[in-house]
């Protein structure tokens, strides 16, 4: 019964714990209030947490090399300033969405370029990029928000199709894919392997400048994608899109049991993670109604489940 | 080494040297545009604003030298201010200035300590324990504040953040302290020399017999204990307290700390070059209000902010370009490294 | 070697065990200590609920409506108020929190729109759900609500700070040079306010010669202030227009021994600005009377909700307020009101 055979033959040990935790949240919950669990409710409320679990996904990717994107937020606001000018001068909504993903993507190869070719740590670059971003989105648009993209786009973040919200479907084929690239492809061998060791990598011949440009870049194009199911959800194109998001979505990874220091984690755990977060503060705002217990206690889930890996965690680094 | 270009170029790769360009040039332009931006009272209101960054990025910078990062000041900011409104305010607790000051830097300094051990202790990496504290304390400051404002802080706390003594604000005169009493801790002592080492190598300082766990505490609980001191002297400046002080601090502060050149993965960087990084962002709001840039133009802040600190940069690794090298985690630590520390702080 | 790992095992297991307690232990108390209020199917049958969103929770002005609401579910007695708001005035949050309230099933839903057209898509839901939905202190956009509680449009706040700011300046011939500071570059009210405000500046002999953006933080507010007083020595009035920058405009003037020479002007509670008006610096505070907006939006509400209150009616019963009107669909509060030293210390919120 010893933890550590106990992990040799069981590696889900994280996924577990937070499975654990998630259905003892659940089970509390229900029996505090009835209501809590009601499925339809709960698919509706889910519509809060598909922009975090989208932009979860590279962001999981690019944690697991030992890097961080903190721009992803700010991209957005750029990315919706893109959209909402488009829209106003063209009027279509296929090209705007077209214009918001290539603007993610721009954004996002400017930092993978910094990062992998300039040789700029990826928290210096993202910090910049961070108040760049928004302010080239602030200053483009002159503070100004777009609005009016019509009904059916709005459908693309508020409709349903068979009861489930139409960005779940996207969430969960994007979801897959990563984590197949991850489990079953060179490329997610490499990120794992530029995580644990970058030299080695190096040496061993692979391009690791690509991958991280790739990598970046993908964060950004998701940041696009994200925006256009923000911008279709409430329905306003504004520089302030996005405002915090990327200290959400890291929260979600870390919480979610990937390292910060690279190497270890899964799309898995990012998945578990991002839904005992989004329970916690549905749960929270649902007891006491009270908007500042969430932050705090969202912030103490945080600190308090890196205790507790940290307290399973064989030690078999440094 | 011993040609001119040589030096030249050696002088130029010196981060510090080039902020200092940076900030010349861009106080040439603004003064030929308004000759008013060299006026005493400005340059003044610029030293005063850059006070409170100063003091708080003396410690961060301490933690970032180890290898590690705080991200929380700014909610701990926030926190510490509305303890002190609470404690010595005339409208509430009312109690002696003398009690409560203490009382507050003492707060800071403990929870400077909590983050240092559930980092060292508690083995969680320092970026998520300050962003979950980032989250909680404030949400903690805006449940203490129950949605109202304080004032009424002790007239003579008041006056001594606005006026000062010898023209200059208590903040001014503290944040000269705490810079003075910083840079003897780097360049002067058994302390700063650890801390270098650590960050350099934590391997081999563990072979060294360095305790790895106290010296991060102390950076850590420095760094509480700056940002309490912080409060205490530039806060009364502030109309009146409110929940939202100190929004966007924790980024700032890093900004100036990674512009100024400490290196992210710890072991390297100068005191002289984090002041001058706070001087350049500190002035870009009033350089764009003496510029004059006009309703539009003022749009543009935030992107200029970030246009200065990539800038900044990448100048940086433009001019000491190294060929190869990670741009992450375990960097090999050039021998010289360890070295550079050893500048002088001021 | 084993010896050392088994025992890193050991304590290792404990660990987690512990951990994983503390925290079934915090969510198991969380859930016995106290129940929620908004509990619909808990509790007497009869209480409606009734939901305040404001703006930005945290702030002076939204705590004194908040205030008088909390006055009128206590008049009532059968009304069980729930009020909260995002912290940092995010209306992706408000949007948010409809749509929980929304799915809890409460009665009521009062919205205060940071950005209306952000909102509107969770009101229009709400209102499908069945549930009745309010707009008080800021209108929604079309067909997202049933009534609105109306003390001032857009409109009557940004003439109301011109006017204070010219008469208190001397009448409409005064000439100089006036500065608006703003909150952050993208907020809705802020923006709306300043579009009324440019075109009535531009009928009075004052010159806007640039408008701040600090975002929600006092020192920037205050720092530029003192920079915009430096730059522009013609300079005769600030318009202060969030709660940050109205007090961070007037300590920057009153620090710089100004006071009296430049005004500054703003919306603001009363009580927050009293130092500044007892001292000449700030001559006029425009706002309205927020405890009893707070308190008519939850009359109307529980008005509406037991269909005391429909569409069409030209007046509402409103309890110590006596019968207000309305007009359309405006339930209207009445004009705004002009703080000065004269009234200021009548007021107490």
């Amino acid at each position: 019964m010893n933890i550590s055979d106990g992990k040799r033959r069981f590696p889900w040990w994280h996924e577990a714990v937070l499975g654990v935790l998630l259905i003892a949240l659940l089970i509390t919950a229900g029996i505090v209030n009835p209501g809590f669990l009601n499925l339809r409710g709960q698919l509706l409320l889910s519509r809060h947490l598909w922009e975090f679990a989208l932009l979860a996904l590279p962001m999981t990717l690019i944690i697991l090399t030992g890097g961080i994107d903190l721009s992803v937020g700010s991209a957005m606001g750029m990315c919706a300033v893109a959209f909402g000018m488009c829209y106003s001068s063209t009027g279509s909504v296929a090209l705007s969405c077209l214009v918001c993903l290539l603007v993610g993507v721009a954004g996002g190869g400017v930092n993978g370029w910094l990062i992998s070719r300039m040789n700029v740590h990826p928290l210096i670059v993202t910090l910049a990029t961070y108040a760049a971003f928004r302010g080239l989105g602030e200053g483009l648009s002159q503070g100004e928000s777009y609005s009016q993209f019509g009904e059916d786009f709005s459908e693309v973040a508020r409709g349903m199709w068979g009861g489930v919200p139409i960005p779940a479907y996207l969430f969960g084929l994007l979801a897959l894919g990563c984590a197949l690239f991850l489990s079953r492809t060179p490329g997610g061998r490499y990120v794992y392997a530029i995580g644990h060791n970058e030299q080695a990598v190096r040496f061993s011949g692979v391009n690791v400048g690509r991958v991280k440009l790739l990598l970046y870049a993908s964060s950004g194009l998701m940041a696009g994608l994200t925006t256009i199911i923000y911008v279709s959800r409430f329905d306003t194109a504004k520089a302030d899109a996005g405002t915090g998001f990327e200290l959400d979505v890291i929260t979600a990874v870390v919480v979610g049991g990937t390292s910060i220091y690279g190497g270890r984690g899964n799309i898995g755990g990012t998945v578990l993670g991002l839904l005992l977060i989004h329970e916690t503060r549905q749960f929270v705002s649902r007891q006491w109604q009270v908007d500042e217990l969430k932050s705090i206690v969202v912030g103490l889930l945080l600190i308090g489940s890196l205790l507790l890996y940290r307290g399973m965690q064989v030690r078999n680094r440094e | 080494m011993s040609s001119l270009t040589d030096i030249a170029i050696r002088v130029l790769r010196q981060r510090e040297v080039g902020l200092l360009l940076l900030i010349i040039v861009v106080t040439a332009i603004v003064s030929t545009v308004d000759p008013g931006f060299l006026a005493v009272g400005n340059l003044k209101d610029i030293l005063v604003r850059s006070a409170p960054t100063a003091i708080v990025a003396c410690g961060v910078m301490l933690v970032v030298v180890t290898g590690e990062i705080d991200i929380s000041v700014g909610s701990l900011m926030a926190l510490l201010a509305a303890l002190m409104g609470l404690l010595i305010s005339r409208h509430e607790w009312q109690l002696s200035m003398w009690v409560g000051i203490p009382a507050v830097l003492l707060c800071g300094t403990l929870i400077g300590l909590l983050t240092g051990t559930l980092v060292t202790l508690g083995k969680v990496p320092s970026i998520i324990v300050t962003l979950g504290l980032l989250t909680a304390l404030r949400g903690a400051t805006t449940l203490l504040m129950r949605g109202e404002n304080i004032d009424g802080l002790p007239e003579g706390l008041q006056s001594l953040a606005k006026s000062g003594i010898g023209g200059l604000p208590l903040s001014v005169w503290t944040a000269m302290g705490v810079l003075m009493f910083t840079g003897v801790i780097i360049t002067h002592t058994a302390l700063g020399r650890r801390l270098f080492a650590l960050g350099s190598s934590a391997y081999a300082a563990k072979m060294t017999g360095l305790s790895e766990t106290r010296l991060k505490l102390f950076a850590f609980a420095y760094t509480g204990f700056l940002t309490a001191l912080a409060t205490v002297v530039d806060v009364p400046r502030l109309p009146k307290i409110e929940s939202g002080i100190g929004n966007g601090f924790e980024l700032l502060v890093v900004t100036c700390v990674v512009v100024g050149g400490v290196a992210i993965s710890g072991g390297r960087g100068r005191l002289v070059g984090v002041m001058l990084a706070v001087v350049l962002l500190t002035m870009v709001r009033p350089v764009l209000t003496f510029l004059d840039v006009g309703e539009a133009g003022e749009k543009w802040t935030k992107a200029i902010q970030g246009l200065f600190i990539l800038l900044a940069v990448i100048t940086d690794t433009v001019v000491s370009r190294r060929p190869t090298g990670s741009a992450r985690g375990p960097v090999p630590v050039k021998p010289s490294s360890h070295l550079e520390s050893e500048g002088a702080p001021a | 070697m084993s010896i050392m790992e088994q025992y890193g095992m050991r304590s290792n297991r404990g660990w987690s065990l512990t951990c994983l307690l503390a925290f079934s232990c915090l969510w198991g108390c969380s859930g016995g200590t106290e129940s929620g209020p908004s509990t619909t199917s808990g509790g007497t049958e009869e209480k409606l609920t009734i939901c305040l969103l404001p703006k930005i929770k945290g702030i002076a002005y939204f705590s004194s409506c908040a205030e008088g609401a909390r006055e009128a579910a206590d008049e009532l007695g059968n009304v069980e108020l729930i009020y909260d708001g995002p912290t940092d005035g995010d209306p992706k949050k408000q949007a948010e929190m409809i749509e929980q309230w929304t799915v809890e099933g409460v009665d009521v839903i009062c919205v205060a729109p940071n950005a209306p057209d952000v909102v509107a898509g969770a009101m229009r839901d709400a209102q499908d759900a069945g549930i009745k939905v309010l707009t008080w202190d800021a209108e929604g956009v079309e067909g997202t609500r049933s009534f609105f509680v109306n003390q001032a449009t857009s409109q009557a706040i940004g003439e109301g700070m011109v006017q204070a700011m010219v008469k208190d300046l001397g009448g409409p011939d005064v000439e100089g040079d006036v500065v608006i500071i703003s909150s952050d570059a993208t907020s809705a009210n802020q923006n709306a306010w300043i579009d009324v405000m440019k075109p009535a500046l531009e009928k009075t002999k004052l010159n806007l010669v640039t408008i701040k953006y600090p975002g929600e933080n006092a020192s920037n507010a205050l720092a530029d202030a003192q920079d915009v007083i430096k730059k522009y020595p013609n300079l005769k009035g600030i318009f202060g227009i969030s709660s940050v920058s109205f007090p961070g405009a007037a300590e920057a003037v009153e620090q710089m021994g100004k006071s009296g020479e430049i005004l500054v002007t703003g919306l603001s509670t009363p009580n927050e600005m009293k130092r500044f008006v007892r001292n000449g610096t700030v001559k006029s505070v425009v706002l309205w009377n927020t405890i009893d907006l707070g308190y008519l939006t939850v009359l109307a509400a529980e008005s509406l909700a037991q269909g005391k209150l429909k569409p069409g009616d030209t007046a509402i019963q409103a309890g110590r307020l006596g019968e207000k009107p309305i007009a359309g669909d405006n339930i209207l509060l009445g004009d705004i009101l002009v703080f000065t030293a004269d009234n200021i210390d009548q007021y107490d919120f």
